[in-house]
């Protein structure tokens, strides 16, 4: 038997119209990506990796084409469903983390918990276990200021999963970051696919960031060139 | 619709204090004004309507019904009526009928001084006294006739932008040519009259040459209006015209009308001047944070709770303003005294002006916030995302 995959993108295309030009970023994409997968997206830039990663995240909405995650329609829902949508379902960490810079690390994670009801005590008992999980707790209460790019990305990787989305979207997430803290963030985000079940979708441009992925997507403007699953064995 | 918490919107003031700083101090200046328009205006009305007594009936000359000052009667009209028209209110048999000359003469403190300021003169008997009751002696005596003795309402050291010890009881003024001596001092709270200098009819007539008297003033009693306004009709010989006296000042208030809407005019348009500048801080402010906006709507805040946050914050620092101009304008502006042509009158900072002023701090907040959030959330997620 087998069930429908996660993420099911169907002659998705997004384009642009500028007067009498028409950019297409993405056309006609076909794309399963099963629950619980690890997918980098890589290509020149350009490309239309970062039109597909917004897609996928439901702040951007195809021009054609179907995308379909978790059995919900995306193109179907209203821009205030969607909004709803992307609280419950979706974790977006960014290259350059946007955190508010007048919160708190602790408070820049509670943010996403105060769009549903909860009890206080609830929310702090997430809050500080998505802030253990990413290895940033002894920083709750510092402001992003005070923090280094990998800490700062740590955080914002907190307030990602601090509402336990399924699904994980990722821009370039260590593209601003040393080698040695672009290694830890990538650690930390294998942890949460492999440990947490997590699905996620990770943009870059470093080979070594998507030797971590168990399936890489390669984008040549807007198609899809290649789906290399080195680690396939390991999945399957 | 989940909102944004409020601290949120505290904190983002503090990003900047100078902005949040100027904030505050533009919507105090923009309140304040409209405060001081507004108290100016009540305070104008408020005074010409104490002015008026709805007992009192005023006889002026036919064709004068629009100003005293250019009215002109026979002397004899106050014994006239008294004994034509039955029921007017007495005191001791003193029918309260206050014959008048009102006339507006340049004042000097010394005879070779410049620029004298002009004073309404009101030249009286004792019965004024009696019709006119919010008036009271507060210092010295009623004058003498005979004697060019001269009485000041409180107001008049202002009108004439002279100081009180220059006034004081028992030293001179310069009416015209003339020396006068200054005998007493009285009050008359909220009314025109506070602003006058009273001096007996007969020396003022005197002094300015007339055999006129300028109107009659006289307390109703069990009379009504229309016995009076019948004298009138009959006397046709006396060329007068009865108009209740709050008629009157009603008249003063619609001639100074057009006054009062110059007035709000620039005080609205400053404050517009005030709501652009503030438009234009928030605009820079809000465009700085155009991608923290984005990430917001990314975590699945809706573009509403956003602009309602950016709203807050700007309402908190307008309100802030708001507080503090009604702070100042209480402590302040309330019975400030101001020179008009109407005479001299106290600024009204009463719980209306104060509301005007707060609700006034809250519009500019409102308006001056809501525009510049739009425009930030003008693009979409993604492009947001990108700015700078
Ligand atoms: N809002 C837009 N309007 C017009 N063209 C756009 C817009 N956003 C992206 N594009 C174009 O789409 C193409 C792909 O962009 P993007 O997905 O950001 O590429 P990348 O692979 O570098 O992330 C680029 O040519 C870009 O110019
Ligand atoms: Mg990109």
């Amino acid at each position: 038997m087998t069930t429908a995959p996660f993420i099911q993108c169907r002659s998705l295309t997004r384009a642009y119209r500028k007067g009498a030009t028409v950019i297409t970023p993405l056309r006609e994409l076909d794309l399963d990506v099963p629950a619980g997968d690890f997918v980098a997206l890589m290509g020149p830039s350009g490309s239309g990796k970062t039109t597909l990663l917004n897609l996928i995240a439901g702040i951007d909405r195809p021009t054609a084409g179907s995308l379909i995650i978790g059995g919900v329609d995306l193109g179907r829902l209203s821009a205030a469903r969607l909004a709803d949508w992307r609280a419950a379902s979706v974790g977006y960490v960014f290259q350059l983390y946007n955190l508010v810079p007048v919160l708190t690390a602790y408070e820049n994670v509670e943010l996403p918990l105060l769009l549903r009801r909860m009890p206080s005590r609830e929310r702090h008992r997430r809050v500080a276990l998505a802030l253990e999980l990413t290895g940033i707790a002894d920083r709750h209460d510092h402001y992003p200021r005070q923090l280094s790019g990998g800490q700062e990305q740590r955080v914002a990787i907190a307030r990602a999963i601090v509402a336990d989305p399924p699904l994980l979207v990722a821009d370039e997430p260590t593209g601003d970051l040393d080698g040695e803290s672009a290694a830890a963030i990538m650690s930390l985000l294998v942890r949460l696919n492999r440990e947490l079940g997590k699905t996620l979708i990770m943009v870059t441009h470093d080979p070594r960031s998507a030797a971590h992925a168990r399936r890489t997507l390669h984008l040549e403007k807007g198609r899809l060139v290649a789906d290399d699953r080195p680690n396939a064995e390991a999945a399957a | 619709m989940a909102r944004l918490p409020l601290d949120y919107a505290v904190r983002n003031l503090g990003r900047s204090p100078l902005r949040a700083g100027l904030s505050v101090l533009g919507a105090c200046l923009v309140v304040l004004l409209i405060i001081a328009a507004a108290g100016f205006v009540t305070g104008m009305s408020r005074s010409l309507r104490a002015s008026g007594d709805d007992r009192h009936v005023i006889l002026l000359g036919a064709g004068s019904e629009e100003s005293i000052e250019r009215s002109e009667i026979p002397a004899s009209v106050g014994s006239l009526v008294a004994a034509a028209v039955p029921g007017l209110e007495t005191s001791m048999g003193v029918p309260h009928v206050s014959a008048e000359v009102h006339v507006q003469l340049p004042v000097r403190a010394t005879p070779d001084a410049d620029n004298p300021r002009l004073l309404l003169i009101r030249g009286v008997t004792p019965a004024a006294m009696l019709v006119h009751r919010s008036v009271q002696i507060t210092e010295g005596r009623f004058p003498r006739a005979g004697h060019d003795e001269i009485m000041l309402g409180s107001a008049a050291p202002r009108q004439l932008g002279l100081a009180e010890s220059d006034l004081a009881v028992g030293s001179t003024l310069w009416i015209d040519k003339s020396r006068w001596t200054i005998v007493g001092r009285f009050a008359a709270p909220g009314t025109v009259m506070q602003a006058e200098a009273w001096t007996a009819l007969t020396d003022l007539k005197a002094a300015t040459k007339r055999e006129t008297d300028s109107c009659v003033v006289l307390a109703l009693g069990d009379a009504e209006f229309a016995d009076i306004d019948a004298f009138a009709r009959q006397r046709l010989d006396l060329e007068l015209t009865a108009i209740p006296e709050t008629r009157y000042y009603a008249g003063l208030a619609s001639f100074f009308r057009p006054v009062q809407a110059v007035v709000w005019a620039t005080a609205l348009l400053i404050a517009a001047g005030g709501l652009l500048g503030g438009l234009n801080t928030m605009y820079a402010a809000f465009s700085s944070r155009v991608r923290e906006l984005g990430m917001l709507q990314c975590l699945g805040y809706r573009r509403g709770a956003i602009v309602l946050s950016l709203v807050q914050e700007s309402l908190l620092a307008a309100s802030a303003g708001a507080v503090l101009a009604s702070i100042v304008g209480l402590a302040m502006l309330d019975g400030l005294a101001v020179r008009f042509s109407t005479g001299v009158f106290g600024l009204v900072v009463d719980h209306t002006v104060v509301a005007l002023g707060l609700a006034a701090g809250l519009a500019l907040g409102l308006i001056g916030a809501l525009p510049p959030a739009l425009r930030a959330l003008r693009l979409p997620i993604p492009e947001s995302l990108k700015a700078a």
